[in-house]
This record gives C-alpha cells, structure tokens and sequence, in this order.
C-alpha cells in the first residue's frame, strides 16, 4: 500500500508534465517499433527461406551442366556431363546417400491426341523419387525395371495431368514426345513452385534410359542430383565435388568451370534476398536508437530530479526515505518506458500492417516480438532510470530544502 | 520530550574544521511555546535540522519523546520525521502542481498505512486553519498567507509530537505574519508543542520561553 502510493507519485509526475514525458519517451518509441518492424522482417524472411530450402531439399546439391551461378535449369548447349561423372563422385566423395543422374529437357512439345503442351523433361533413375522426396500420387513410378528395359513409360506432372486428361483416369494414358509413344504410369504428387519460380509440376518423368536413347537421343545429363548423409558437411562435399569435376573435366585456371553446384545453403541465400549480415546491422541499429532514447531519457531525467529538487526535500522532510524517492524516480522512467513500449509497439504493428498490404515484402509479426519489445523496456527503464533515480535518493534534506 | 545535551555540529570545509553548535543543551516540555532567537550566522538553522532529524550532531545526545535520535538510521529517522515532527518552512515548500488539500494529504503516503479517513483529517485541518472554502485550489492561486497556513495544515496532519518551524513569517506581510502567529497561539493553547526558530524578536515574544543563540552556544533565556 505504501509502495503504491509512492510509485502513484511518480506517475503523476509524469501526467502533470506532458510536454516532458513526450520527449523521454520519442526515443523509446521509435526504437521499439523498428525493433517489431526488423524482427517481424527477419522472421517473415526466414520462413520463407525455410520453404524455399525445404521445396529443394534441405539435403540436397544439384551438380548442373553449365557454369555460372544459376539456379536450374541446366545450360543445354553444355554436353560434358556423363554418366561416368555419377560414378566418379559416387566413388570418390564420402558421406553422400544418393547420387543420379538427370536427363533434361526444357519446354518440349509433347502431344495427346490433339492437344499440344510445352513440358520439361526429366529423365531419371528409380532413385530420383528418393532423391526429391517425389513420389506419384496414383500410379506407380520410375522402376529399375523401366530403366534396364528402355519402357516407354511416363509418370507425368499435376499440370500435365490436367492439360491432357481433366478429369479422365490417365494410367494408361498415351502421349508422344518426339514421336515416341509414351504409356503414362503414374501422376507426381503436387509440388507448386520450382526454387527458379516455375510452374514445377508441368514436367515428364521417364527412365533416363528411355530419355537419353529413345526421346532426347542425347549421352550427356542435365545435372546430377546429390543427397548428402549430413547437411553440415554439404559445403564441404560441394567444395570436394568441384575440385573432382575440374580434374575430369580437365579444366584448369583460368578456363571456366563447364558446370555449377547449388546446394541448398545457395537457395537459403538467394531467398534470403537481404543478407544476414543487413539484417544484424538493421537490428543494431534499432538498439541504437533503443540506447539513444534511453540516454535522452536519463538526461531529461536528470534535469528533472535538479529541478525538483526542493520537491525532493520536502517529501524527505515529510517521512520519505532514501529507498522511497528511489522508487518514485524509478517508477517515473519505467512507466515512460513502458508506456513507450506501448506505443512503440503500437507504430511498429501499423507499420508491419501498411507494409503487408502495400508491399512484397514477407514479414511475420508473432507475441515473441511483443515479449522482446516489453524486456527491452523494462531494461532500458531500469538501466538509464537507476541513475537519476539515485542521484535523486542520494540528496541530503537539509542540501535540499536550502 | 525533547532534550538536547551538548549538542555539537561540526563542519568540514576542506579539512578545516567550522564549529557551529558548541555544545547546546536545553529539554523542551510538552505543550511549550519555545522561540530559539539569534542573528543570522549563530547555527539556528543547523540546530533545526538536527531537531528536526534531518541532520546529525558531530556530538551531544538528542532525545525525542524517549528515543535515542543518534543511533537510527535514514530509514529510522525518516520515521521519527513522518511521525513525530511537523515542519513549517519559511519558503512554505508546497508542490504548486497539486491542489492544497492534496498538498497536506502528502505526508500520509508515506505513512506505514494511508489511513481511511485521510481525506476527513485533511479537511479538518484546513478548516482548523481557515481554509475549508480553498481546499481544491493550488498554492500558486493563494496568498502566502494562505500557503503558508496550508503548510500548517500538512504539518498537523499526523498529529506530531512538536512543530518545528522555521522563521514562518519571513515570507509574509505583517499582517499576515499576525494572523500566522495567532494560530500558533491558538494550537499552543489547544496543548501543541511548538519550537520557532527566528531572528524576529516580535516573532519570538510570542512564545512563552525564548532561548537567545549567538556564536552556537545559547547565551541566555527570556520568558515572558
């Protein structure tokens, strides 16, 4: 009851100068809501990198005819990926759980009946489906047996699917490639979209065998799909993967790699799109003007205490204790800062509001921002409050009522 | 009630010594109207604050209603302030951004519990010093007069054991001053123990006993 009064003291202070406690809080203001705005950025950017890695496989590389440092697809006038390449990297590079290869053919006609499309061609091994976490939603897949036997069989995309057959049953189905007649097998489970931002399942899966002799009439690959047993080790592998392809390759300095490897820590940065490093330095930046509000608020603060203090006296004079003017200057900067908090967290949601409607920008805004908002305050309150507060607790009546 | 014995204040500027109070000792009955009188200079202020507790003796024993004032600490001695001793400043000391009723409702926040009939015990003592129709107006819209009576009603508030104040007039007009003093003989005669520090021999002649500071030592002692 006595602490209340107290602290209902410095509350009231605070109300009878408005003007004042405007300008202890701006600081805390602004600083609080750039910290909502940033971590909700951060947030939001994460999770879509999350999706994005997780579309590719998190486990995953793709050694892709071509150099540069494009994503997929493959660079098809490249023709110095072979199958013996597969094995040199099964063979030589550890830690890796699949390897395989993939025919690959961008936007080709491929014809039923009368219709007409544009597909990508994949061929593959029965591994594939393994190796993408892809499998058919009806029908069967890629089997060994297919790709020992040169099948000319199909397992076709969503899109695909619905071009072709609407709401027919497509097993069994035939559609030409190349004026290859191909029997559809089985439909992929829906993927959405491709880490470059294509339509992914507009595609056709064949046995790479079928692919590569009977469609393409090719015998090189598009890309190598790689699987790594531990994602920690994947920059490392990637690294030993290209030093082992130059020496197949032949490729010495200066020439140019005649192929890339993109792992997933490459599709993380490019979804990323703001680098981590921006994004700490944004963050900083917000507790910069966290700190600097605080240290405007001390100082108001303190010009505060000098000019109360008669006020400061007086109360000593009246049966206050040191602890008990501590308290009241306490209460003064944490309710300003918690009050600060409050708006601040009010302006930093209103700013996540305007930019989710009128930008692109993904951002998540969730309670843990809230939490963080409100420990921050309190921190900043007590920090830059603790001294004014003292110094006010430390002044001696009789100095003061002079 | 109070009794001083050989009170000394000792200052230290710069490691010189400044004597001020040379060893002062006189008790102070309850219900005594006591004026301590001396020119400026002469360590009345200084003994004040040490009857008040806001300050310490360098040496003496200071004795308030029985308890031994020079072994409590700032929390014990902020107590015996709350609830033993009523100040009444020249400068009056109210907060001009609250009203006067909540002015003398002040010292009861820091009472161990805010008593119930807090707001009642303020309007009693406005009223007892002629202020019941001014209770919701802020110092800066009163006389200083006024202001100052409001600063006897925050004193009388926790019905203190002595009010100490402290050249009470020095702000006023003399007629104001008049009607200052009247109320003290009023609360004197209704059994207040009140001590008056002042330079103001009118002022002092008021008191039923008048102790003469010079130089930090009491030279002498009138009553009249």
């Amino acid at each position: 009851m006595r602490s209340l009064g107290i602290s209902l003291e410095g509350l009231r202070a605070l109300l009878d100068h408005k003007l004042h406690t405007f300008f202890m809080m701006a600081g805390t203001v602004v600083g609080i809501a750039a910290l909502i705005v940033i971590m909700a950025i951060g947030r939001g950017t994460e999770s879509k990198v999350m999706k994005r890695v997780n579309n590719f496989g998190p486990r995953a590389m793709m050694l892709i005819a071509g150099g540069g440092k494009d994503l997929p697809p493959p660079d098809m006038t490249v023709t110095t990926l072979t199958l013996e390449d597969v094995e040199a990297v099964r063979a030589e590079i550890e830690g890796l759980e699949i390897v395989t290869p993939m025919a690959w053919k961008m936007y080709t006609p491929v014809k039923r009946e009368v219709n007409q499309i544009r597909s990508v061609i994949w061929g593959v091994k029965p591994e594939w489906h393994q190796a993408y976490n892809w499998y058919t939603a009806i029908g069967e897949g890629i089997s060994a047996e297919d790709v020992a036997s040169l099948a000319r069989v199909c397992v076709i995309g969503k899109t695909v699917r619905e071009e072709f057959f609407g709401e027919e049953n497509p097993i069994g189905g035939r559609i030409y490639l190349n004026k290859v007649a191909l029997t559809v097998k089985g439909v992929l489970t829906e993927a959405g979209t491709s880490p470059g931002g294509g339509d992914f399942d507009n595609k056709i899966i064949l046995p790479i065998t079928t692919a590569m002799r009977r469609v393409l009439n090719v015998d090189y690959l598009g890309a190598i799909r790689i699987i790594t047993k531990n994602p920690s080790a994947m920059a490392e592998q990637a690294e030993e993967i290209q030093v082992l392809m130059k020496r197949l390759h032949h490729i010495t300095p200066p020439e140019e790699d005649d192929f890339r490897i993109v792992t997933a820590l490459v599709i993380a940065e490019v979804a990323r799109g703001i680098s981590r490093t921006f994004y700490y330095l944004l963050l900083a930046l917000a507790g910069l003007s966290l700190f600097i509000g605080g240290v405007v608020m001390m100082n108001l603060l303190l010009i505060s205490v000098n000019a109360r203090v008669a006020e400061i006296g007086l109360r000593r004079a009246l049966g206050a204790t040191r602890g008990d003017i501590f308290r009241q200057f306490l209460t003064e900067s944490l309710s300003v800062t918690l009050l600060g908090m409050l708006l601040g967290g009010m302006l930093g949601w209103a700013v996540c509001q305007l930019l989710l409607r009128t930008t692109e920008i993904a951002l998540i805004l969730s309670w843990q921002q809230f939490a963080v908002a409100v420990v921050f305050a309190l921190l900043i309150g007590t920090f830059f409050g603790v001294q004014p507060a003292r110094k006010a607790a430390r002044l001696h009546p009789v100095e003061a009522l002079r | 009630m109070i009794e001083l014995e050989n009170i000394e204040k000792t200052y230290f500027t710069g490691g010189i010594p400044t004597p001020v109070l040379k060893g002062i000792s006189f008790h102070v009955a309850p219900g005594e109207y006591v004026a301590i009188m001396g020119p400026s200079g002469s360590g009345k202020t200084t003994l004040m604050n040490i009857m008040g507790c806001l300050d310490k003796p360098t040496g003496g024993s200071y004795r308030l209603d029985g308890i031994d004032t020079i072994e409590l600490d700032d929390e014990k001695l902020a107590k015996v302030r709350n609830r033993k001793i009523g100040f009444i400043f020249q400068l009056f000391h109210l907060l001009q951004r609250i009203t006067a009723f909540k002015n003398v409702l002040l010292p009861l926040i820091y009472t161990e519990h805010f008593p119930p009939e807090a707001a009642k015990r303020a309007e009693k003592a406005l009223s007892a010093v002629g202020l019941a129709d001014r209770m919701h107006f802020r110092p800066n819209t009163l006389s200083g007069g006024e202001q100052q009576r409001v600063a006897i009603a925050r004193a009388l508030i926790t019905d203190p054991s002595i009010l100490l104040a402290d050249e009470p007039t020095g702000n006023l007009d003399s007629q104001s001053g008049a009607e200052l003093l009247d109320i003290f003989q009023r609360l004197h005669e209704q059994g207040r123990t009140i001590v008056v520090v002042t330079h103001n021999r009118t002022v002092a002649e008021r008191a039923e006993r008048i102790l003469l500071l010079k130089d930090g030592v009491i030279s002498g002692e009138d009553s009249s």
